[in-house]
């Protein structure tokens, strides 16, 4: 692979046909079969998009799922989902709850994985949510702690990770945003994550959001994956000061675009950016990507963050 | 009345009922200009005696008024405050929720009463007493960020004092419960003696109301027994199954009022009617029942509003049982 190379952590915002297709679907207004074909008209579309700028190792981009965690819970069994609880300000979202055994039935992710894979002829991610986060995300009223409840969510995304190495990904991310909130469960997180990676021949990845990671680093260090992927913009790239005290023995993925504003970043200030982490990092270790996944963000947003993500890379990388 | 209940703060805004769910539709439709900002106090009125009537439904002996016009802990004191501007989403603890963070850009000042109207009118519409819930002045200064101060503790005094001028007021309008929040305190217990002065502010010559210092979010160790000379007259912390709040109390004696919350509401699973009536037969080793509070350990509003109403309903069942069984 390319020195630098560019990738995307995961969710990319639903053209407006989806979001309206999705609504109508809730609402028993057309079909299970007409909303899956308009899912994998959006993700086909997507694809093109990202091998048309050129980057190296391409998502799905999630058209099919909603929330990280609900999405998978409403896939295994042993969940319910709950009423509505509010996160912020008028928005509302519904918990899983754990009621019985956690178990897969049938993989969950496999088949649009392969869609996806069948699109292009670069690598496409795996992307799972860890087993700490869905924990940590859910209501649980069936196992004695979070611990155990956490460590069987671990063996069932586990399954999942195999049957995707199985169907020919390269590259398997699993999401762990809710690991940098409570830094004395971090043990926790990683002995779940060696559950889900044991055995994995494909490179593995973990995405963290910005929390009070001073408290959780070097330890996070100890996450058994090839690359932790980080938000990094969004706090000015203070992190990288921590890294020069203690290396960053990872390879690291670096948000060099913040999901969170309207704002397209300039050309320049993505390339000072990866410049800044070159300084620290060695290049061989270092991924290139926006700060977390940009289903918040318009189309036309989200596809101008990537190309400028993209152009910078590319001239830095010449420049190396 | 021994064993009395109550809640932690917040209730639930909305429920899954489409006639529970006004609140949510008219903050939409006040985003599309089809409402007035009074029509939508007007909703805000009738969502705050809904969950009035609950509370009251499900049986507690001291009520709040749901603090149905929060949008976090800190905004809805900050933004009463001049001196504070309101900026960006953070997460609040260790939760799934946010507030937006206040930056203080110039010295904060007490203008007028926050939360006087708001209890007026909670009280007019309860036949229970209100208890009016604030988030306390080291948790806002340690949420906010601090733009104008030179030091912390300077922040940390001045909000003391615009609280205190706060809670004289609401003493004043008749306020019989103030509840002071102070979640941050338990993680930065290395400011215990800061904390303590910042009590001394606060609390000073305000006779009239019992004051209740409710600690969540962690554990009262290292705090514990020290943290009761504060002057306030009950405290409230996390004593759901399990907590290691259980086994603090074992080192010293408990010498004040408690609001202890048996009852988590960060989680859907209800708690069984014995372990419940252990828990309180196990606090009763440490603490006579006419002193305590029975609670949830959290704001309701972690749960749908059906599982917050279960979980009162419990928690008044068992107070009564028990209150019964002393008899």
């Amino acid at each position: 692979m390319t020195l630098l190379p560019t990738t995307s952590v995961g969710s990319f915002p639903k053209p407006e046909y989806l979001t309206k297709a999705r609504f109508q679907s809730s609402k028993n207004q057309i079909s299970r079969q007409e909303l899956e074909e308009l899912e994998r008209k959006a993700t086909r579309e997507w694809i093109e998009f990202q091998d048309e700028i050129g980057i190296d190792i391409l998502v799905d981009g999630e058209m099919y799922r909603g929330d990280m965690v609900t999405y998978f819970a409403e896939n295994f069994k042993g969940f319910e989902i709950s009423g509505l609880v509010r996160s912020y300000g008028n928005r509302y979202y519904r918990k899983p709850v754990a009621v019985a055994e956690i178990e897969r039935v049938n993989p969950v992710t496999v088949e649009w994985f392969k869609f996806a894979q069948g699109l292009t002829k670069k690598p496409v991610k795996g992307m799972l949510t860890g087993p700490y986060t869905i924990m940590d995300w859910s209501f649980d009223e069936h196992y004695p702690s979070r611990r155990d409840f956490c460590l069987r969510l671990a063996e069932v995304v586990h399954e999942e990770a195999k049957d995707l190495e199985e169907a020919g990904a390269q590259h398997i991310q699993i999401d762990e945003p809710a690991v940098s909130v409570r830094p004395e469960e971090l043990e926790l997180a990683i002995e779940a994550m060696g559950i889900v990676t044991k055995g994995l021949k494909a490179y593995t990845l973990t995405h963290i959001c910005y929390g009070d990671f001073p408290k959780i680093y070097p330890k996070m260090l100890d996450f058994p994956v090839n690359q932790i992927d980080l938000e990094l913009s969004n706090n000015e790239f203070d992190l990288l000061g921590l890294f020069k005290k203690t290396p960053f023995t990872r390879d690291i993925g670096l948000g060099v675009v913040d999901v969170h504003s309207h704002r397209v970043e300039s050309k320049e200030e993505v390339k000072a950016r990866i410049q800044k982490a070159l300084k620290i990092i060695p290049k061989e270790k270092i991924y290139v990507s926006p700060d977390c996944g940009l289903k918040t963000r318009e189309v036309e947003e989200a596809k101008a963050k990537l190309r400028v993500m993209v152009e910078a890379t590319k001239e830095v990388r010449e420049a190396l | 009345m021994p064993l009395e209940t109550t809640i932690a703060g917040a209730y639930p805004k909305i429920g899954d009922a489409t006639e529970e769910q006004k609140l949510r539709r008219a903050l939409h439709q006040l985003d599309k200009g089809e409402i007035s900002d009074e029509d939508l106090d007007q909703l805000r009125n009738e969502v705050t005696e809904e969950a009035i009537r609950e509370q009251i439904q499900a049986g507690l002996d001291i009520i709040t008024d749901g603090l149905i016009r929060w949008d976090d802990p800190l905004t809805y004191i900050a933004r009463g405050i001049t001196g504070f501007e309101v900026h960006g989403l953070i997460r609040y603890f260790d939760t799934n929720t946010f507030y937006r963070q206040p930056i203080v850009e110039t010295r904060l000042e007490y203008v007028k009463p926050i939360l006087v109207s708001d209890f007026q009118f909670a009280q007019e519409k309860s036949t229970k007493p209100v208890k009016v819930v604030l988030t306390g002045p080291y948790t806002i200064a340690k949420l906010s960020r601090n733009r104008f101060y030179r030091e912390f503790k300077q922040l940390a005094f001045d909000l003391a004092h615009i609280l205190h001028k706060e809670a004289a007021a609401l003493e004043e309008a008749g306020a019989k419960y103030i509840q002071f929040d102070e979640p941050a305190l338990l993680n930065h217990k290395e400011d215990l003696s800061l904390f303590i002065k910042v009590y001394e502010i606060l609390t000073a010559q305000l006779s009239k109301s019992e004051k209740i210092l409710n600690l969540n979010f962690g554990t009262l160790e290292s705090l514990y027994p020290k943290i009761l000379d504060i002057g306030v007259e009950r405290f409230g912390f996390d004593l759901s199954k399990g907590h290691k709040n259980w086994a603090v109390l074992k080192s010293a004696s408990f010498a004040k009022k408690v609001m202890a919350g048996i009852i988590d509401a960060r989680n859907t699973k209800m708690e069984s009617e014995s372990d419940l009536s252990q828990a309180i037969h196990d606090l009763g080793e440490h603490v006579s029942f006419e002193q305590v509070w029975l609670s949830t350990n959290h704001s309701l509003e972690f749960l749908p509003r059906s599982n917050a109403v279960k979980k009162m309903e419990l928690l008044t069942h068992v107070a009564k049982q028990l209150r019964e069984a002393s008899v």
